[in-house]
């Protein structure tokens, strides 16, 4: 932290530091000190929250049926009191998974090419355009998804154009900022010498790309591809309008299905009993899996800097 | 394969995803602006939405937006900063900060649904707040917090050290530093994080569904509940008869979407002293 | 030292505040005594919503606050009290009859089939309906038409349209779990209207010239044919009260039933009013 600071000293220790300052002016910098950090532990008030009210609220039904039949069981049917929410739970993942293999080339490309390729003038194009992807609201996009883009698949496969294909291509540019802004600086964290260097070899620019500059960024590229992923599991609007809301293991990717969060949305205007409480423990395996995948990050990062430690 | 031809290749392939990237992004504002732009007229602006079908107006919906925003923002603002100063000047690396850190990243990545029902479940219900701007604007605000905590440390640390030396060198105590040179030093782009980070709010849907409810109103005080345009637009894309009406409010959200970001950006470049 | 002193003070903090939250509890859920609050069925939200407006017009000192998240959901605000007025598309399910709910009807509405304007198909059996609503069916060709497979197009179980077809053209057997679950009538309408394969059902109100309505047992689905009982799939529309209305109630309900009313707007949403089946 800021170690040149010249240490203005917690007054009244026995080590017999000079004081530099009254006791009052000691007293009030402790306490203005403290309520920052109250402030800043708001952050984990709220995360500790979430759980408290949203898992409390979800709980009782884990409970009685077991974490295993909720998470594992393959119908979920409020009417016939079944919860099993493994069809919802492979809905998210399917989703997410396209829209992570269409998604990542593009974003990762695109970071590529500004922080490589475009010239300064090409730059102040394309990078204010991926930040302005970054705010369109998920319900435009889901507007977008909806009225144009299904229709387009539905002529194109003969179906109704709800599903896991339509969702992919939404899903897709809406990760394609996250990922692209992470993975750009993490390419620009890399030194300029090490490209001149390749350069030097003879190295063609998609070879300095391809064998130094990625490696390189690795981990911030995982990294960024870990936070798309927790942004297309998280996405409700979009998703929402245009998945086809069936409950049920799709079979097919232009049928219709289901996601976690599409589900709640839902369900959530009419569910009441332990349909209501089914429906907040599928919000708290959401914030369990977007924490799970932040702790992911956390973890790659520390391990990546004790790696360079003891380099 | 020859090593220039994979070049070339790949150069075109880079070439290909940012234009797509860019190409989508322009399909998206143009398709709303070209079936949005006849919709948006004085009345349509400043009347109420009449009738079957939401015909007439957006202007509850436009205030209500701007009102739980600001709302939110005025709730955030202070504890995000002065978590922030926390977090840049005071703290000392350890499991403390890690656990705050851990947190806000968390904060930052959670679901929005998950968001709404939290606020559902806390503010609406538990603490009786009901259906409210005030309940919205709290649960909006722990979506901005880690925004704002985290532009605002990035800020703090950019105000160069010597700034602070003098301070100290004058006598200052540390709050004293941190209030009169720093903060003010850091204020241009704390600012531009707060406008980044109501932009965001202005976009969420789920989490004011759930804590606002739908009825259309204008809200006076903060416990009124309203319909901000997020949710009109859902609404009416739905609904699916009254398409125009969706186009023109999808059009005007964006466009304040657009200005806070450009705002943002022209207030940064403005102000900066450093 | 001082972190240790922090984590403790910080955990108390915590403490104090999960436990000051639940005291907190006020109450904000008293209502104005001028205002109504109506909820329920998204078909009948329109004419509520304009009566509400025509009816603030006459009486500016009264509000009335309309939304629509579904029968079920109107009928069980009303019964719990957070609203005044439950509307619903839908007759009351068993366990709902012992709410004590007062029904006052307020309008016919059929429920039209409706596939895509250019799907040959004109007629089907009402059993043919529920064949193909529960999945038997898979494509068109199965039943006289092209060969395209069929696409059904469902409602969400909130909407009272859907249990009112649930009940009377599925005979309560179940629908076909892969149909698409779509949220409101118009998104109905516009799904089928666009896409060749696919079947539908809305009010008979929002059928327009993008979708073409098919007709059940021979009988087209029109005014008549909804009054006169011939069209099998046909319902009323409800507003319920927890009790005889009175009041603020009383009186909307009364303009909604009003000729000026029904002979208005409910018409121009494609209902019947109730007048013309007295004898029903």
């Amino acid at each position: 932290m800021m170690v040149d600071e010249p240490r203005i000293d917690e007054g009244g220790t026995s080590s017999g530091n000079l004081q530099l300052m009254s006791r009052s002016t000691y007293f009030k910098e402790t306490a203005l000190k403290n309520i920052f950090l109250l402030c800043a532990f708001v952050a984990v008030m709220g995360v500790a929250l979430i759980f408290l009210f949203v898992g409390w609220r979800g709980w009782p039904l884990m409970a009685d049926i077991g974490l295993g039949s909720f998470l594992g069981g393959a119908e979920w049917n409020p009417t016939s009191a079944l919860y099993g929410i493994l069809p919802l739970i492979w809905g998210s993942v399917v989703v997410m998974a396209g829209a992570l293999a269409l998604g990542t080339p593009l974003a990762v490309g695109t970071a590529i090419f500004l922080s490589e390729i475009a010239t300064p003038r090409v730059r102040s194009i394309v990078r204010p355009a991926v930040e302005l992807l970054a705010g369109i609201p998920s319900v435009i996009f889901g507007f977008f998804g909806l009225i144009v883009l299904r229709p387009l698949i539905a002529n194109a496969t003969g179906g109704l154009g709800f599903g896991a294909v339509t969702a992919w291509f939404i899903l897709a540019i809406m990760i394609v900022p996250t990922i692209a802004t992470l993975t750009e600086d993490a390419l620009n964290s890399i030194p300029p010498g090490i490209r001149e260097a390749s350069y030097a070899m003879g190295a063609t620019p998609w070879q300095t790309i391809y064998k130094v500059l990625v490696p390189a960024a690795k981990i911030g590229i995982l990294d960024a591809i870990i936070l798309g992923m927790g942004r297309a599991i998280g996405e409700t609007m979009a998703v929402l309008m245009v998945v086809g809301n069936a409950p049920v293991f799709p079979q097919g990717v232009t049928v219709p299905l289901s996601t976690l969060t599409s589900q709640i949305v839902m369900d959530m205007p009419y569910a009441a009993g332990d349909h209501r409480t089914a429906l907040f423990g599928m919000a708290i395996v959401l914030f369990v899996v977007s924490m799970g995948l932040v702790a992911l990050v956390r973890l790659i990062a520390r391990f990546q800097t004790s790696m360079d430690r003891g380099r | 394969m020859n090593k220039n031809l994979t070049n070339s290749l790949a150069m075109a392939f880079l070439w290909i995803a940012a234009g797509t990237t860019v190409a989508v992004l322009f399909a998206v504002i143009a398709y709303v602006v070209v079936n949005g732009i006849m919709v948006i007229t004085p009345e349509f602006i400043f009347t109420w939405p009449e009738g079957v079908n939401a015909e007439g107006g957006v202007w509850p919906t436009i205030v209500s937006t701007l009102y739980v925003t600001g709302l939110a923002m005025l709730i955030v603002t202070p504890i995000a900063i002065l978590a922030a100063v926390y977090l840049a000047e005071y703290a000392v690396q350890g499991r403390l900060v890690n656990i705050i850190r851990f947190a806000a990243d968390s904060l930052a990545s959670v679901p929005s649904i998950v968001m709404g029902l939290f606020g559902l479940a806390l503010f609406v219900e538990t603490m009786g707040i009901g259906f409210s701007m005030l309940s919205a604007a709290l649960a909006l605000s722990f979506l901005m917090l880690p925004i704002v905590m985290r532009t605002t440390e990035e800020a703090i640390r950019s105000v160069p050290k010597y700034i602070r030396w003098g301070a100290y060198g004058l006598g200052a105590s540390k709050w004293q530093t941190v209030s009169r040179s720093v903060l003010p030093a850091a204020t241009p782009r704390i600012v531009t994080g707060i406008i980044l980070a109501t932009g965001r709010a202005v976009g969420e849907t789920a989490v004011v569904i759930y804590t606002m409810g739908q009825a259309i109103n204008l809200p006076l005080t903060p416990f009124d509940s309203g319909r901000p345009m997020t949710v009109h637009l859902y609404l009416l894309a739905m609904d699916g008869i009254n398409l125009p009406a969706a186009y023109g409010t999808a059009l005007l959200l964006m466009i304040m979407i657009l200005a806070f970001n450009l705002g943002a950006r022209y207030f940064l470049r403005r102000n900066r002293k450093v | 030292m001082s972190e240790r002193r922090s984590v403790i003070l910080m955990v108390l903090s915590l403490v104090l505040t999960l436990t000051v939250i639940p005291l907190s509890g006020c109450n904000a859920g008293a209502r104005a005594a001028n205002e109504l609050v109506v909820t329920g069925s998204t078909t009948i939200l329109p004419i509520a919503e304009i009566a509400g407006e025509m009816f603030t017009d006459d009486n500016p000192e009264n509000k009335v606050l309309v939304s629509g998240l579904g029968s079920s959901a109107g009928i069980e605000t009303v019964s719990r009290g957070s609203s005044d007025i439950g509307t619903a598309s839908r007759d009351l399910k068993e366990e709902e009859m012992e709410l004590g709910l007062y029904d006052t009807p307020l309008a016919y509405d059929a429920i039209a089939v409706i596939v895509h304007p250019s799907n040959p198909i004109d007629d089907l059996t009402k059993e043919q309906v529920r064949l193909i609503f529960n999945g038997t069916y898979t494509n068109w060709s199965e039943l006289g038409g092209n060969d395209v497979r069929i696409g059904l197009v469902n409602r969400d179980e909130a909407s009272g349209t859907r249990e009112a077809f649930y009940k009377i053209a599925m005979e309560k057997s179940p629908f076909d779990r892969t149909a698409a679950v779509l949220p409101g009538t118009g998104q109905v309408r516009s799904v089928v209207a666009q896409a060749e394969g696919a079947v539908g059902y809305i009010s008979l109100g929002f059928v327009n010239n993008e979708v073409k309505s098919i007709s059940v047992d021979g009988i087209e689905a029109s005014a008549e044919t909804v009054v006169d009982g011939t069209y099998p799939i046909s319902r009323l529309l409800h507003f319920f009260t927890p009790g005889e209305p009175t009041g603020l109630a009383k009186e909307y309900i009364d303009f909604v039933l009003s000729d000026e009313i029904q002979n208005g707007i409910v018409i121009d949403a494609g209902f019947t009013p109730i007048s013309a089946g007295e004898d029903r």
